[in-house]
């Protein structure tokens, strides 16, 4: 049945239904001259009457009646229409009859049953789509938090990458240039100068240390000029070479920079690894609210992705999915023997 | 030589001041942030500015956008950034921004305070002093296809001589960075320059010239 209710096509049902009563009363009327002429006596045209007009009643009911609801409510609000229309039909012809026992009891009684029982069992489906529209709630809630705690830890590991480069990591290239200047007015005693040089070592190291903390929470460069500069970084510091192709305009959220970032970083690095000889081309561009990452390269292809072992570590390939993943995000590797790989991010940028 | 500096870091701009007064330098300004930089370069005419990367009110790469706007209202000015990290980013963009007179070093190498003044001297006279991890990081992203041209034609060791020319090494220190002979490393540096095409002018400036075709090669 049609549920397309356009003006045209109902006004056309509207006329033919029209159409319909006017052939009903026609016929109407002929019955009641044909019992005229016949001598009249019982009046039994009423039952013509009443056949025809039933015709008419079940056209224009017919699809806008049942066209009321939609959904698993259908069935049953069909069922209605059909037991109401019964009841009226069994009423009529009761009265028509003349009254008398009330024999409509009966069906009634049976039709009453049965739309009792058929509404029970819609009921007791319609049970888990209130669970379901709870949990659809649940999960835009959840949704919404985790991005907001996304967001949040992007934030805090900002901060603290800040907090090291203002805070330790001065005060240990403080340390680091005072140790140097011990060591210039220690000439006279070289042993003494030694100690120094080997303390101005540690702090050197702990400083290295602290760099390449801050440098694995987001490589400041993509603070400071944004994902494409960041991107372009890769690009030139990698060991294969690179074509970058980014269209995005506009700073997007961090933790989306962040993600794609490590996701570029990563694959860069696989190329280099598995394919030494081959060059990779990396494109960024924002479609319909959502970042699209995708890293190819030209080499032998062919590479598997290890499943993801339940408990293990995030490393590599896995890690990056749980990273796009977390942001409802899809990770997709393609990799055709002889064709290349080709790595597939797309992230959600909004809420 | 006089030296003014932007750092925004109290300690770190005192321990400066003090161990470059030890050793004679000259520190005629500081600045605390981008504009204070251009404000004293103005002022003070330096041959010298120390600018560390990050800087107020931006905290981002304010100082190397002060230092490079400094230098296009000075040319004559002499740059040397320090940094926490490396980013070759931005030593490409400093090296766009002049012939020379150009270094980016990790802060803590000024511990190493003789390499250190070595260093500022070199760029105050218009050479280049690039960290060694810069160098590093740059050269990682160097590769046969990409290279081409004329540094492609570089030998292995040739290549290793202008890394570490571009760290702002003198042919002494090269020569016992790869243990060899000075005399072996005067004949790779001059293949470099022939190899390069460089003209024979002074070799201060073909060293400086053989170093920025090295690390502008490749670059987008």
């Amino acid at each position: 049945m049609s549920t397309d209710d356009d003006g045209r096509s109902g006004d056309e049902y509207e006329v033919t239904v029209a159409l319909h009563g006017a052939i009903a009363a026609f016929v109407g009327l002929l019955v009641t001259i044909v019992w005229a002429a016949t001598g009249a006596g019982y009046f039994w045209p009423v039952w013509v009457w009443f056949g025809v007009l039933l015709t008419v009643v079940v056209h224009a009911l017919g699809r806008r009646g049942v066209d009321v609801l939609e959904g698993r409510m259908r069935p049953l609000s069909f069922h209605v229409e059909v037991t109401v229309f019964l009841v009226a039909v069994e009423l009529v012809v009761w009265a028509l009859s003349g009254g008398g026992y009330f024999w409509p009891i009966w069906p009634l009684t049976a039709l009453g049953a049965l739309l009792g029982v058929h509404a029970l069992i819609v009921n007791r489906q319609l049970l888990p789509s209130l669970r379901e529209r709870e949990l659809t709630e649940r999960v835009d809630v959840l949704t919404r938090t985790r991005r907001g705690a996304l967001d949040v830890q992007a934030a805090e590991l900002r901060r603290i990458e800040r907090d090291l480069h203002d805070g330790a990591q001065a005060r240990l290239v403080a340390l680091s240039m005072q140790l140097g200047r011990a060591e210039e007015r220690l000439e006279d005693r070289p042993e003494v100068a030694e100690l120094v040089r080997q303390a101005r070592g540690e702090a050197g190291a702990a400083i290295k240390e602290l760099r390449d903390l801050a440098r694995g929470i987001a490589p400041p460069v993509l603070a400071d000029r944004g994902l494409v500069a960041a991107v372009e970084a890769l690009g030139q510091r990698s060991a294969v070479p690179v074509e970058v192709d980014a269209r995005i305009a506009r700073r997007l959220p961090p933790v989306v920079e962040t993600a794609a970032y490590f996701v570029v970083a990563e694959a860069l690095t696989n190329v280099a690894k598995h394919a030494p000889s081959a060059s990779a081309r990396v494109t960024l561009a924002e479609r319909d609210d959502t970042l699209v990452v995708e890293v190819a390269d030209d080499g032998p292809g062919g590479a598997a992705e290890t499943p993801r072992a339940p408990g293990a570590s995030a490393t590599g390939l896995n890690g990056l999915r749980n990273r796009v993943e977390a942001l409802d995000g899809q990770l997709r590797v393609t990799s055709p023997e002889g064709v290349g790989t080709a790595i597939r991010a797309e992230l959600p940028c909004g809420l | 030589m006089r030296v003014v500096i932007a750092e925004d870091n109290a300690l770190l701009r005192e321990g400066l001041v003090a161990l470059l007064r030890e050793r004679e330098i000259e520190v005629v300004a500081q600045a605390e942030d981008g504009e204070g930089l251009l404000r004293i370069v103005e002022g003070h005419k330096p041959d010298l500015a120390i600018v560390d990367v990050r800087l107020p009110p931006s905290f981002t790469d304010e100082g190397v956008r002060a230092a490079i706007e400094a230098r296009r209202r000075h040319p004559e000015l002499a740059i040397l950034i320090l940094s926490q990290y490396v980013e070759p980013v931005y030593t490409s963009e400093l090296l766009a921004s002049g012939d020379g007179g150009i270094g980016y070093l990790l802060k803590e190498r000024v511990g190493e305070v003789r390499t250190f003044v070595d260093a500022l001297e070199r760029v105050a006279g218009g050479g280049t002093a690039l960290d060694r991890e810069v160098v590093a990081e740059l050269v990682r992203g160097r590769h046969e296809s990409e290279r081409g041209g004329a540094l492609g034609g570089l030998t292995p060791r040739e290549r290793e001589a202008l890394e570490l020319m571009a760290e702002g090494k003198t042919n002494a220190a090269i020569a016992r960075a790869m243990v060899v002979t000075p005399g072996a490393v005067e004949k790779h540096v001059s293949n470099i320059f022939a190899k390069l095409d460089l003209p024979a002018t002074d070799d201060d400036h073909r060293r400086v010239l053989a170093v920025l075709a090295f690390l502008g090669a490749g670059e987008a």
